[in-house]
């Protein structure tokens, strides 16, 4: 059996291309950052080891147009082809997979993703899939599912494997239950590295200060706190499974001696913390490989670490440190379901400074109780921490309600979204209701993106340097560039919508 | 949010019961609750022990080796504060079926922590709980629960009378209804292997609810 894992280059009215990015969201760029679907990665490396044919297919880092793509897919002839779903791409999907369904009537189409997964029946409704899966272990569903369906030609009737939903008819589908919430990740390969064409993704990719960079096979599925409300990773039917520190650094070792790999990113939801944190750092530093010009980084939440481990992560050459700052005002941290205060944040901050971490934050806005205050105190916030040097380097994104997280129930049940067209999920605009006019959110995003351009943030950059840090030079010259570049684009994308207020009316509900 | 402590008080030389007040705070039982000392930016999360009807709060902590939170919270003194945010997550008993429902709460060490939560709370609850410990000394509060609900099974002590080895072994040597909800909390491992031997008992996945400890 052929089993192609595809993502289809989907290109937006102004030519800006969706991907997949922090937190498996779908966000249009025109200098695009192309992330490695680590799970999918894992699955297609799995799958190929139990003896099947893959076809790597993501057409963004091919570099390929939709019709080339959709071509080259046809050519394929696979017998099964894997998708990943999230909200704003869902009507993109369900028309493809239609086309798709009558050119190759014979082809099996499984959608994966956090949209699809809770709202199953959904997608076998609006489209021709076969199955949905409602598990988050995509890797480990599809080693059991796809044998299964090879072995079985009544697979629809007797696939029992939990955590399907699998079409038998047009309208009758067979439900199997809750999926296994703990999958040991040890029995999941590491990624095959040739399979998925890593070179495609080792380059254009804003985080990395050094390339060629890659994504480390996650060590935490999905995040070992999960209750954050606008978090996909978070949900009833959700809990954490944790790879072992040693199987990691086995895979460190060979992304950095067989693949030259300058930089290292572990995508997963948090990243180790504690026990884990310290025996990682440690074992890098005793396999040496701390000094062999590599950097190394990952997501975390604020307090996590205590300052032996930042100490210990410095040693080991860690550099990048993704760390979310939703807000800064102790009601919205409360109702986001943070689990830290205001001020856990300086002081985390400043230890991971001191120990010549680079962290970067990544702020939100536009949450629909959000005041002209709190946004306020947000931006002076981030201001203070950007230079007092606290942070490095930043994000900031629209608040918007995906994929049926509690913060989009919750939005829902408030009555607080303005559209229910999945077209406008594309964190390109505001969605809900808010106390102040759209604006002010859009202005705020622009003001905080532009701090990379303020004297007092360049001078303090400048002082970094009389440490006389490889990595501090580095950010000025090699990220200074990057900025400029990139800061340009991620204020377009997100203010776009500012001198039209906004497109969405009620009327569209 | 700052709450004073009450009292501590030490179950073993590993584990305690931290009471903190209770300052009008709502939860869940089986809910969470991050708790961090003042000023230290760092914070762990603890599953809340006592009944949501209790006037105090309660966790049921295993101090770690070289842990930063919580052996840090052991030293607190009676009077002095700790941060408390939350609760989260909903590793929760669906009160709509609490009358006409059998509940299995499986366990590994402070992991009976929600289910203590729970039997203090629904006083009429028809529970069982199969608990897995090391030692005798390990079984806390044993007097909080009905003792012919509760099956202990230990795994390093030649001087215990009941059933001696791992949950899991308890589990696969005995029948689990298929028609009971079940609840696991504790280490990965036993969640793991917990769920694929009720799942080869029959019992559906929709009816199994998982808390993984770290």
């Amino acid at each position: 059996m052929k089993i192609a894992i595809s993502y289809p280059p989907i290109i937006n009215q102004d030519g800006q291309k969706a991907m997949v990015s922090q937190n498996r969201n779908v966000q249009f760029f025109k200098k695009p950052t192309y992330l490695l679907p680590v799970i999918h990665a894992q699955a297609a490396t799995w799958l190929r080891d139990l003896g099947y044919d893959i076809y790597w297919d993501d057409g963004n880092s091919q570099l390929k147009n939709l019709e080339k793509w959709y071509q080259d897919l046809l050519k394929e002839k696979p017998d099964i082809v894997v998708f990943e779903s999230t909200t704003p791409v869902m009507k993109f999907y369900w028309r493809m997979i239609d086309k798709l369904k009558s050119d190759l009537p014979r082809c099996i189409v499984i959608m994966t993703g956090y949209h699809s997964m809770r709202k199953p029946k959904e997608t076998l409704s609006n489209s021709q899939t076969d199955i949905v899966l409602k598990s988050n272990h995509i890797d480990f569903a599809l080693q059991k599912l796809i044998p299964f369906i090879d072995a079985h030609s009544d697979w629809r009737n007797s696939c029992r494997i939990e955590g399907l939903m699998i079409r038998r008819d047009d309208n009758d589908f067979l439900d199997t239950g809750n999926f296994k919430q703990v999958e040991p990740l040890d029995l999941s390969p590491d990624i095959d590295r040739n399979l998925v064409q890593w070179n495609n993704y080792a380059y254009e990719n804003g985080n990395f200060m050094q390339t060629p960079g890659t994504y480390a096979t996650s060590v935490i599925r999905d995040c070992m706190f999960g209750k954050c409300t606008f978090c996909r990773y978070n949900g009833p039917e959700l809990t954490f499974s944790m790879r072992s520190v040693q199987k990691s650094l086995d895979e460190y070792q060979r992304l950095i001696e067989d693949y030259g790999a300058k930089e290292i990113f572990d995508d997963s939801g948090v990243w180790y913390r504690g026990a884990e944190a310290r025996e990682f750092a440690k074992g890098i530093v005793e396999r040496g490989l701390h000094k062999r010009d590599c950097y190394f980084g990952f997501n975390t939440r604020f307090g996590y670490f205590d300052e032996e481990t930042m100490a210990l992560l410095s040693k080991a050459n860690f550099r990048f440190v993704l760390i979310g700052l939703e807000a800064a005002d102790e009601e919205t941290l409360t109702r986001l379901n943070k689990g830290y205060g205001p001020d856990d944040v300086e002081n985390n901050l400043r230890l991971f400074t001191k120990y010549g971490l680079f962290p970067h934050l990544t702020i939100m806005v536009g949450y629909y109780w959000q005041s002209r205050e709190q946004l306020k105190n947000t931006i002076m916030t981030v201001e203070n921490l950007m230079f007092k040097g606290f942070a490095r380097t930043l994000q900031v994104t629209l608040c918007t309600p995906l994929d049926f997280t509690p913060y989009h129930e919750e939005c829902i049940e408030s009555g607080v979204l303005l559209t229910e067209d999945y077209n406008d999920f594309d964190m390109s605009k505001v969605i809900v209701k808010t106390p102040i006019p759209h604006g002010e959110y859009y202005a705020a995003i622009r003001r905080m993106y532009g701090i990379a351009f303020h004297p007092k943030f360049i001078f303090q950059q400048l002082r970094f340097l009389v440490r006389f840090k490889k990595k501090d030079w580095q950010f000025l010259f090699v990220y200074g560039i990057r900025a400029i570049r990139r800061v340009r684009q991620h204020i377009f994308n997100l203010t776009k919508y500012q001198k039209h207020r906004t497109n969405i009316t009620p009327s569209k509900i | 949010m700052f709450h004073k402590v009450l009292n501590i008080r030490d179950l073993s030389p590993s584990t305690y019961v931290l009471r903190l007040e209770r300052k009008k705070l709502a939860f869940k039982p089986g809910q969470c609750f991050n708790l961090g000392l003042k000023g230290l930016g760092i914070n762990r999360e603890y599953s809340v022990y006592s009944g949501s009807n209790d006037p105090y709060l309660e966790f049921l902590i295993k101090e770690v080796r070289k842990g930063s939170v919580s052996s840090a919270l052991r030293k607190v003194k009676p009077g002095e504060e700790v941060a408390v945010h939350g609760p989260y997550g909903a590793f929760i008993i669906n009160i709509e079926k609490l009358k006409n429902t059998l509940f299995t709460f499986i366990s590994t060490g402070t992991g009976i922590a929600p289910f203590h939560s729970f039997v203090k709370t629904y006083p009429k609850l028809d529970y069982r709980i199969i608990n897995g410990i090391r030692t005798g000394e390990e079984r806390y509060d044993y007097n909080d629960y009905d003792h012919k609900r509760l099956t202990t099974c230990i795994t390093r002590d030649d001087c215990w009378n009941g059933f001696k080895g791992r949950v899991t072994d308890y589990i696969q040597n005995n029948y689990f209804d298929p028609t009971h909800i079940y609840f696991l909390c504790g280490n990965q491992r036993m969640i793991r292997e917990g769920y694929d031997l009720l799942r080869l008992k029959g019992v559906s996945g929709d009816n199994i609810f998982t808390e993984a400890f770290f």
